[in-house]
């Protein structure tokens, strides 16, 4: 229902046009954009995973890797048939590739998206043809079997791709001088956010795939993954995590001390406007920053599977934060002085299509999980567990 | 942007972005175009069912995967990474030549019925030698009960080539298919009906049946078998209770239909 109630607005959005939303001329950045940076985020593990695994041979994570890139290709579709309804024309999508504009990070952006979601859905296809079923079928055993021989490479090219695209949605803020709020100085023709967003989103793929992993975990009523599988997902987490902390810190203070001034607003200004005051970049940093990443550092408190589903909660929470203020705070601060402070609240359409977004991916996660061997390790710990 | 384009000029920054993007479209095209060939070409080549084992093997629970020197004794601990394939195990060649005991066991074990003129293989089928090339194939006590009355059976036609470890005959129970696998190579020459205790007759001159349990084996396997059963009938997030008595019925589904069958069947039957 929720996902027919979500395509209908959909339509209407793709039929009558951006009107059926409470974006603007100048607010032209919404919910969605918002949601399809969160989601890409969190949809990292998938890459991340897949390089730790294929290229740095970390074996232990074989148990959650197709879990990963299931979710990954649901997170990067999802974010895709959004941006694609934001866009609008979609007939015209081609036109992104043919005769893109090269002075935007944006032009970068969908051309590495795209090419992401292709190998996703390529490192998708093994994980289908596991199937029971389908394994009887001959061509597609041989097919299953050299592919995921190959795997590393596309493991290595989902990296590449993923590594410019995430850091280029972080560039896409920090290049508006306009914008002396988003605007960082950086290295080369990269702004600083193009780092802090790979770092980000490699801290925040792990400790999504923790939660959904658990989440699963609880609904079956079954273990899946051995805990210290995810215990090492979490200590990764963290360790990236103070990273981006640390790089974080003393970018927000470059910024505060230099680049802001440099632009002729003093930083203590754009935190005047309420309800975005100090507070949120002290939860940005420090609430759902350094301290998920501590107790994801302290061996003790991730292996207690509270702590770490807190922990992964609180990472999660703060990518989503992170990347609300890049797109609404930014958006709703004057950036002249005549102009106002702006607010935004999506429209029902707005809401119903990122639900739809929700609803599809819940769905292609459940039938995978029923069809698909997402997690290996799943008859051993049931095994176990009966038999102790 | 594209050389076609107008407008288009030469630069670094151009060259850079094409050159990323056209290495990296040419590489997953070329990773996908090999998986194709390579994949054609194994299907040509290569023994597609000795390729299914193998994937379903390394997808079997390691519970499942214990060699069978564990059951003897011979091992403490010790699970199998050669797909049960002992010929090509030299674990198995050394183990075997240490071995002095010849006594052999009763013809019946926990109930079972484990008659001593035939190899077991761990799919649950017997192999019986006929000479002169010829084996008869069947389904073992523990398997039978499994299956019970089966709806129906699909056997491979007379003259089809079977190969060790590949699909040997389906058994239909309740609408769901059952695999079983087959225990050794060799061309089916007859296939038997319902009456028959047997299933098929095939002929193989150069048979070696070195990776099937011999009879002693079989004992110790079977009450191995039969935990197994009984952890794989237990439902999701009980404790398993083992019985400590008695035999399983005639008809396992018949007398337990609320058991989850098919994830049963498909774990005994070693269907991963």
């Amino acid at each position: 229902m929720l996902l027919a109630f979500g395509v209908y607005a959909l339509a209407r959005c793709l039929i009558l046009g951006l009107n059926q939303t409470n974006m603007d001329n100048r607010f032209a950045f919404g919910l969605w954009i918002f949601l399809d940076l969160t989601v890409i985020a969190l949809g990292a593990g998938a890459f991340f995973t897949g390089f730790l695994l294929y290229i740095l041979r970390r074996h232990e994570l074989k148990s959650v890797i197709n879990s990963a890139v299931v979710i990954g290709f649901i997170c990067y579709s999802g974010a895709i048939l959004l941006l694609m309804v934001d866009v609008g024309q979609p007939l015209r999508a081609w036109f992104t590739f043919w005769y893109p504009n090269v002075h935007s990070m944006l032009t970068e952006v969908t051309f590495c998206i795209t090419c992401y979601l292709m190998v996703l859905a390529i490192e998708y296809v093994p994980v289908i043809l596991k199937n029971r079923k389908l394994r009887y079928i001959p061509s597609f055993l041989c097919f299953e079997f050299e592919l995921h021989k190959l795997m590393y490479v596309l493991a290595g090219v989902g990296t590449f791709l993923s590594f410019f695209h995430q850091g280029s949605l972080g560039g896409l803020y920090g290049v508006m001088q306009a914008r002396p709020f988003a605007y960082r100085e950086g290295f080369f023709i990269w702004p600083s956010t193009f780092f802090l967003f790979i770092a980000s989103a490699m801290a925040a793929g792990p400790s999504f795939l923790v939660l959904t992993t658990m989440l699963v975990e609880k609904i079956s009523g079954k273990r899946l993954v051995e805990h210290s599988v995810l215990s090492l997902l979490g200590k990764i987490s963290g360790m990236i995590l103070i990273v981006y902390v640390f790089l974080k810190s003393l970018d927000t203070m470059v910024w505060i001390n230099h680049t802001s001034p440099s632009a002729g607003v003093e930083a203590y200004r754009y935190y005047q406007w309420q309800p975005f005051g100090s507070w949120i970049l002290f939860a940005e940093i420090v609430l759902f920053g350094l301290a998920p990443a501590l107790i994801l550092m302290n061996k003790s408190k991730r292996e207690d599977m509270r702590w770490l589903v807190s922990a992964a909660a609180l990472v999660c929470s703060g990518i989503a934060l992170n990347r609300f203020v890049l797109t609404i705070q930014t958006l709703s601060l004057p950036s002249l002085p005549f102009d106002p402070f702006l607010s935004y609240s999506p429209s029902w359409q707005e809401s119903a299509a990122f639900l739809a977004v929700v609803a599809y991916g819940v769905l292609i996660y459940s039938f995978s999980y029923r069809y698909l061997p997402l997690f290996p390790q799943e008859r051993d710990l049931e095994a176990s567990h009966v038999s102790h | 942007m594209f050389p076609t384009n107008f407008g288009f000029t030469w630069t670094p920054g151009v060259m850079f972005f094409l050159g990323a993007f056209y290495t990296v479209l040419l590489v997953v095209l070329t990773t996908v175009s090999m998986s194709f060939y390579r994949a054609w070409q194994s299907k040509r080549t290569a023994n597609v069912d000795s390729l299914r084992w193998k994937e379903e093997f390394h997808d079997l629970p390691k519970y499942d995967r214990h060699c069978r020197h564990e059951f003897t004794g011979e091992f403490r601990e010790r699970v199998c990474e050669n797909t049960f394939d002992c010929r090509s195990c030299q674990m198995h060649g050394t183990v075997v030549a240490l071995r002095t005991d010849t006594a052999d066991i009763g013809e019946e074990q926990y109930g079972m019925s484990i008659p001593a003129d035939r190899l077991y293989h761990r799919g649950h089928t017997w192999v019986r030698t006929e000479g002169r090339g010829e084996y008869t194939i069947g389904l073992d006590d523990l398997g039978t009960r499994m299956i019970g009355k089966a709806d129906s059976m699909a056997l491979p036609e007379v003259g089809s080539k079977l190969t060790a470890n590949g699909p040997g005959w389906w058994a239909t129970r309740s609408g769901i298919d059952v695999r079983v696998l087959a225990p050794m190579d060799g061309v089916v020459t007859a296939v038997g009906t319902a009456a028959d205790d047997w299933v098929l007759k095939i002929r193989n001159e150069h048979a070696d049946l070195r990776h099937l349990l011999e009879p002693r084996e079989a004992g110790p396997w079977i009450l191995r078998e039969m935990e197994r059963l009984q952890l794989a009938m237990t439902e999701d997030g009980m404790a398993a209770s083992l019985a400590d008595g008695g035999v399983p019925s005639e008809d396992l589904p018949k007398s337990c239909p609320k058991a989850n069958w098919p994830s049963v069947w498909g774990q005994m039957f070693l269907e991963s």
